[in-house]
Parts: structure tokens; sequence; C-alpha cells
């Protein structure tokens, strides 16, 4: 018996059809993945199941029954709960605070007073019915995003919800926390809910899921159970051809002994006064990937910010072909030579309320082609948009729309395009494939790889440890701020460098 | 989609201005007066009569630079609030010069020298709350703010004091030598003044359009982050933005003392001041520079209206003060969001009536 069906569900933006009559059917007790590449149409999906988004056309059932759902309350209200991937969460307050927002607990019916034991002792019983580890008394600030992420799916059990979504839920752990979160996602099935998952890591799907279900532009197409399918099946599915999923990574030319960068005990401070990267000191040669590793929030984005010049040293020396470019204003690096794929696409990389050929030229809008006189060259600037689009096949609905109207996997592939055609000799390329889809993965690791055997050198920073392991010429891990090791991937495996970002060194 | 979006846009400005003529309206109905002849009144001597038009145009003049100087700091992100206090500056001081210099010097030497030390004041004036801000990161709407009152104080002291008029019955500088006098063209109250300020549009409408400058701002006021990551310099353009700011403000000022005031009086700016008359303006036009023109033309045709309804009806000119209160309020109202279309909006209202009647009749 299904819980949750659709029928012909549709949904048009304007003349865009955003899902095409899905059918969807998730069975009670079963964790389904929805799979798709970025801009296929699951969150629209989701967004309609959750309330967020009205139908064009079609029906939701819900245990058989026809079922409008217009908000997120109606949408408790029927059993259905969704975790966002970006997490919504008061801070300053406690775990047990943050479950209960809303639905306070007060001391008597009409009292003003919340009776926090009661709700301390309410949320620790929910913690313990569904085996999760958390202390109901921490504030969110101080505990880290895998147990957040707990916070988040405590909030939506305890208002009764059998039918859980969750929307990229991976995205943001690390592998030690992916794996715990799969423990509890198996114990809450047990325990008779119903998980939906959004996803586009088609390991997790086969590691986790009973039943899969692919998306692809706004359609299904297909309906598989996972025990009869496999990773590259249903890759294909997804973007409708054969896919390497691992880029075939070999070194054309022999790393060149020249030092193209190189880092000297940079040490840095953040905001709060706190040292947040001691002594990191590493070279890149020409021709080579440098791949820093490491479990999210040990430095790496501070390292990746002081590289780029949003941060500033309190020690130490940066060096691009033996120039001393240390503290340099982001503009300079630049043109210096050096390529930036930001952390974080919509802070640091692109402006989502302007045009896409605004945003192509952000960063090199001194160069000679582009600004003549102080006034911008607008037929220059259309064409070398254009031409980004054309080398870089990135899909645009509108070529004078916004970045914002871009789905992920494209938005990044104008960064790529940007910092590619630069003709920088130096990549330092931060999460490049952070939220994208298999299809453009696969296109970005390609030219990372092309760049490098052009002889250019990489810096790449990712919490992904695949995408280091398989781009990598060397790695260093960094734990706490620190560089703790420096390993080749060939000679080592995932369960090594696994110990090493977690500061265990033999 | 660039056309939609306009269209939005200038719906959003026309609106507030529609509303307030009607509840205008109203009120007069209410005191007995025929609002359409009140109206007729209002706009037709002062935008289809050639002698009010140019009076008008005389009137924009000012408010079109004050209009501007705003616009463009806000285009960032960055509130000037200061610019009433840096045209005042600019005002005074190229008043006092305008009054000392040498009668027998070249007359557009003599405007020169006038309109380039209000330029300056204003402008290095704007610095102070730009290097607060760029450097030290302190709230610049406060600093700009409060610095207006700071600097009327000032100018109080100094034309009641060491540059006060002695001749004159009231507290004002000198009035300011022949030769830095702008002169009326015609008959019409119109003077060169007002090229200056249209030459300013033009400058600012290419900077704001079609430079790297505006590509920035823009980019700032958007985005921050992604401004100063991209290399754009945040605090070196906040200082730049402000000393353009700055100076539009002390060219307004300047140019309304030699063109209109001749002197420096207590209420020189009026009531409100040009400064402040300037951010509805910029509201208003929605911090384009050709809205700015445009709606800078409208504010003073509301201005010398207001004169012509005291002469010719029995209308209080008071109610053109109310009409700007209404805009000022309605523009605070946003009628229309890009992505939804007003039909829709309709259409969702009628749905819902159509229902409560159903439900009426059963």
């Amino acid at each position: 018996m299904s819980i949750i069906e659709t029928i012909d569900l549709t949904r048009k933006f304007g003349d865009f059809t955003a899902n095409d009559a899905v059918n969807l059917s998730v069975e009670k007790q079963e964790i389904k993945c929805i799979v798709g590449e970025n801009g296929a149409g699951k969150s629209t999906l989701m967004n309609m199941l959750y309330g967020l988004l009205k139908p064009t056309s079609g029906k939701i059932l819900i245990r058989n029954q026809e079922t409008v759902i217009n908000s997120p309350v109606q949408a408790i209200a029927n059993g259905l709960g969704m975790v966002h991937q970006h997490f919504k969460l008061v801070h300053s307050l406690t775990v047990y605070e943050n479950i209960l927002l809303g639905t306070e607990i007060k001391k008597s019916k009409n009292s003003l007073f919340i009776d926090n034991k009661k709700e301390i002792e309410e949320v620790r019983k929910l913690i313990e019915k569904y085996k999760f580890e958390l202390n109901p008394t921490d504030k969110i600030e101080d505990i880290s995003v895998g147990c957040r992420q707990r916070v988040e799916i405590l909030k939506m059990l305890y208002r009764d919800v059998d039918i859980l979504i969750l929307d990229e839920p991976t995205a943001v752990l690390t592998p030690q926390e992916v794996d715990d979160l799969f423990v509890n996602l198996r114990e809450l099935r047990s325990q008779g809910k119903t998980i939906i998952v959004i996803t586009h890591k088609l390991r997790e799907v086969m590691e986790l899921s009973d039943s899969v279900t692919v998306i692809k532009q706004g359609k299904v197409v297909g309906n598989l159970l996972t025990r009869d399918t496999s990773e590259s099946e249903l890759a294909q599915l997804m973007v409708g051809r054969d896919v390497v999923l691992t880029v075939k990574n070999t070194q054309k030319s022999d790393v060149s002994d020249e030092i193209a960068y190189k880092t000297e005990n940079i040490c840095t401070i953040n905001d709060y006064g706190k040292e947040v990267l001691h002594n990191i000191s590493f070279s890149v040669r020409k021709g080579e990937i440098l791949g820093v590793a490491g479990v999210e929030g040990n430095g790496q984005s501070e390292l990746v910010k002081v590289l780029t010049g949003i941060m500033k040293t309190t020690n130490g020396k940066v060096y691009i072909e033996g120039k001393d470019i240390t503290d340099e204003w982001p503009d300079e690096l630049r043109k210096d030579g050096i390529g930036i794929i930001p952390e974080d696409r919509y802070a640091q990389g692109l402006c989502e309320t302007m045009s896409i050929s605004d945003n192509c030229i952000a960063g090199y809008h001194n160069d000679k082609n582009i600004c003549k006189g102080g006034f911008l060259h607008r037929k220059n600037i259309n064409a070398l948009r254009d031409k980004f689009i054309r080398d870089f096949d990135i899909r645009v609905g509108s070529i004078d729309g916004n970045v914002g109207q871009l789905s992920g996997g494209n938005a990044q592939k104008i960064i790529i395009a940007r910092e590619f055609e630069s003709h920088s000799k130096l990549l330092i390329a931060c999460q490049p494939t952070r939220g994208v889809d298999i299809g453009s993965i696969e296109f970005i690791h390609k030219q990372i790889l092309e760049y490098r055997d052009r002889g250019n050198a990489v810096l790449l920073i990712s919490s992904e440890l695949s995408e280091i392991m398989s781009l990598s010429t060397r790695v260093v891990v960094m734990y706490k701020g620190e560089i703790v090791d420096e390993v080749i991937p060939r000679d080592t495996n995932t369960t090594a460098i696994g110990l090493l970002m977690a500061g265990i060194k033999n | 989609m660039k056309l939609k979006s306009k269209a939005v846009g200038l719906a959003n400005s026309v609106l507030p201005v529609l509303l307030a003529f009607i509840i205008g309206g109203i009120i007069m109905i209410a005191i007995g007066e025929n609002p359409f002849e009140t109206y007729g009144i209002l706009l037709g001597k002062s935008l289809l009569t050639t002698k009010g038009f140019l009076t008008t145009l005389h009137y924009a003049s000012p408010l079109i630079l004050t209009g501007l100087a705003i616009a463009i700091t806000f285009k960032a992100n960055i509130f000037n609030m200061g610019v009433e206090g840096q045209m005042l500056l600019g005002a005074f001081f190229s008043g006092i010069v305008g009054a000392y210099i040498p009668l027998q010097m070249n007359s557009i030497l003599a405007k020169i020298i006038c309109l380039t030390v209000g330029v300056l004041c204003g402008a290095i004036f704007a610095m102070v709350p730009a290097i607060l801000k760029a450097y030290f990161k302190v709230n610049e709407m406060v600093v700009t703010l409060m610095l207006n009152y700071a600097v009327i104080k000032v100018l109080e002291f100094l034309a009641t004091g060491v540059f006060r008029d002695l001749s004159s019955g009231y507290v004002s500088t000198p009035t300011i030598q022949q030769n830095a006098m702008f002169s009326r063209l015609g008959s019409s109250r119109i003077t060169a003044f007002f090229f200056i300020a249209i030459a300013a549009y033009v400058v600012m409408y290419f900077v704001m359009n079609k430079s790297k400058l505006g590509y920035e701002t823009t980019a700032i006021g958007k985005n921050l982050d992604f401004a100063e990551a991209t290399g754009m310099r945040v605090h070196r353009k906040i200082l730049i933005l402000m000393a353009i700011s700055g100076a539009l403000s002390g060219l307004a000022g300047a140019g309304y003392m030699m063109s209109d005031q001749f002197k420096f009086s207590l209420s020189f700016s009026g009531n409100p001041g040009l400064g402040w008359d300037g951010m509805l303006i910029a509201l208003l036009g929605a911090h384009s520079p050709t809205g700015v023109l445009i709606a800078a033309v409208f504010y003073a045709a509301l201005k010398t209206g207001a004169d012509n309804i005291n002469l010719y009806s029995t209308v209080p000119k008071e109610i053109v003060t109310v009409i700007q209160g209404l805009i000022i309020l309605f523009l605070a109202v946003k009628f229309l969001h890009e992505h939804t279309p007003m039909t829709e909006k309709l259409k969702t209202f009628f749905s819902k009536i159509k229902i409560s009647k159903n439900r009426e009749a059963q």
C-alpha cells in the first residue's frame, strides 16, 4: 500500500514546465530516493508535497485520500515533514528549545512561563526513542552540523510526522556524519517511518534506499528497486547518456620541479581573536594538483579566505613564482595570475540579482578588452558571455536573465568559465562541485585536469574525499587549523586519510 | 522580460502619485472645493505655460542635483543622509567667496570659482562620514544624519557672527557680487544653472549605466561579499561615491545660491530642505538618473504650482504639502512585485469574492 502518491502532478512556471505529469508512489516504511540532475525538478516536486508550491494540475494522495496541501502547517498536520538543506534553527537557543519552538510546554494552561524541566524531559524521551545521539541542553551554535541536522529531524518527529522528506541531507556532512545519519534513518524506518531523500549522490542511494525514482527534465524516467539497479544505470537514466563516474586521471606530463605557488607559516585569527590557522606551509608545483582534505571547519575556509585576499594573515608569507603576494587584494591576486573558485558560489562568486554578462566579467572588469577609459565595452562583454555559454555548455533560459535563474550547476559553470578563461597560472578551487549535478561534476573535473595538463598549478580544497582522491597529485590533510600530514593518493586509502582527518596520526 | 520589469518599476513610481492625488482630491471635496479646478491650476500653470514651465525647471535644477547625490550612494547601499548639510556648506562658502571676490573679475571665472568652492566644500565634508565608514566601520547613516545638525548650527553661528551682513535687517551673509550671479534668460526665471544641472545628469547617466564605477556600484549595492571577493575594493569605492555625492550636493547649494538666493539666510534651503526633497525625488525616481530627472521636474512643478494655487484659487497652498506627504507614504508601499503579475493577484482576489458570494447564496 502506498502511503503517498501523486497522479499526473504538473507544475508550470510560465512557459517552463518544471514537473510534467509526475507519478510518484512511495510505499509505507521504505526509504525512497529521488535522484536527478540539478534543475530536473526534484525540489519543485517536494515543495508541492510540502505545500510551498501549488500544483498547476494533478492530484496528491496521502494514505489513499486526495489531499490539498496549501501550506507546510497543513503538510505537517497530514503527517508530512521536511528537513531542508539549509537548516532553519535559532543558533543562540538550545536543542530542546529549537525542537519545541512554536509548541512550547507551559507550566499550566494559561501560564506565561515555559516548563523547561518538562520540555527537556520530553525531548530526552524523543531522543532515546529514536536512538539519536544528542544532548538536549546544548546550544545549537556549539554543536556540529551533523547534530544540527538531527535537531531538524527531531523537530519534525516531535510533531508526529510519519513521512520525512530530506532535501540533500548529506551535502553538508562529513563522511563519518553521513554514516551516522544513515544509521539514524534506518532506525526511523524500523520504527515505522517513511523517508524520502532527495539527492544526486548515487553511492548514497545505493547504500541507503529501498527504491529509487529518477527524474529528468521534470519527468519521471525510472522507478526502480535499489537491489535491481546499479550506480551506472542510475547515472545513465539521469543524464540520458553514459557518464564516466570517476574521471580518468592520467598525468600526461611529469610534474616539473618548478614551484608555482608557495606558502610559508601562514597564521591567522578569526573575528573572535581565536587562531584558526597555524603555520600552514605547502607548495604547489607546475602541472600538479595539490588537494587539501579535512573535515569541514578545520580551517579550510579560512585558508581559502586568506589565499584569496578576503582575510588577512597575522604571520607568514605567500609567493607565486617567487613573488611575494602576502595579503594582496583580490584584484591584485587575479592580476598576478590566480583564478579563484570561491567556497560559497552565491556569496563570493556570483551576484544572483545581476545579469549573466555582468557576472561573466566580475573580477576581470579592469581588463583592457572590457573596460576602456572607465567605460564598459558592452559589445565585447556580450561576446565574452556568448563564448562562455557556448564553450562551457551553460544552459540559460534567457540570455539577458539574471544568474539567480540558473540552476546550481550552470551557475557554477559561469564561475568556472570566468576563472579558466582568464589565463591564470594557479587555480584555487574551493568545493568546485558542491551541489552541482553529475553531468556538471564530470565536466568540471575534466576542465580542472585539462588545466593542470597545460602546465598550471591547482590548489583543490574539497570536503568531498573522493574528489580529492581522484584528482590530486598530492594531498595535505588539515586538522584544527594545521596541516597534519601529506600523502600521495596512489599510496594510501580512504580509511587512512579518514584517520588523519580525525587528527589521528600514527 | 526587461520591458516588463521596467513597466513594473514605472508603475511603482506612478501609482503612489496617483493615489496621493486622489486622496488630496477627496480632502478638497471635503473642504468644499473643486479638485479638478485646483489640479488644473496646480499642474497647468506650472507645466503647460511657457513661463510657468521655465520657473518649474528653475526650481528643479538644485533638486536634480540633490536627487542624483542621493541616488548614487543609495544604489551602492550606502546611505548618505547628509546631502542637506553638504549642500548648505557648499552654498554658504560659495556665497562667502561670491561676496568677497573683486567686482572687476571676469564673470565666467567668478562663477567657476564660486561653483568650485561649493563642490569642494560638499565633497570634503562628505569625506568625514566616508572615512569613518570605510576604515572604522562607523554607521554612515547616523554620522551623516547627525552632521546635518552640526553643520546647520555652525553655519548659523557664522552667519550671525563673522559673516553677518550688518546692513541687512535679518540674519544673512552679504549678497554675492553681480559677476557671480547667474542672470535670468529673458523674462523667465531660468538661468544657466539649469543647464549645469542637466550636464550633471548626462554625466551621471553615463557613470551609473555605462561605466565601470556604475557596474561596481551596482555590485556593491546588491552583494557586498561578491564585490569584495571580486576585487572591487569596497572601502575605496565608498570614498569615491561619497565624494561624488558630496560634490553634487555642494554644486546644488552653490548653484541655488548663485541663481536664486544670492545670500545665505537661515531659511536658505526652505522647509523641508533641498537635500530632504532630494531624498524623496531619488525614491520616486527609483534611484535611476532619468527617473530622478523626471521626478525632480514633477516635484518642482508641485512647488511652483503651490504658489499658483494661492494666487488663483481659494484652496490653501498647504494642500500641496499634504499631497507630498501622501506620496512619501505611498512610496513606502511596493504595490507591484516584478514576479507576481497584477492580473494574477486580481484573479485570486475576485475568485475569493466569488467563493464567498456562492457561500452566501447557499
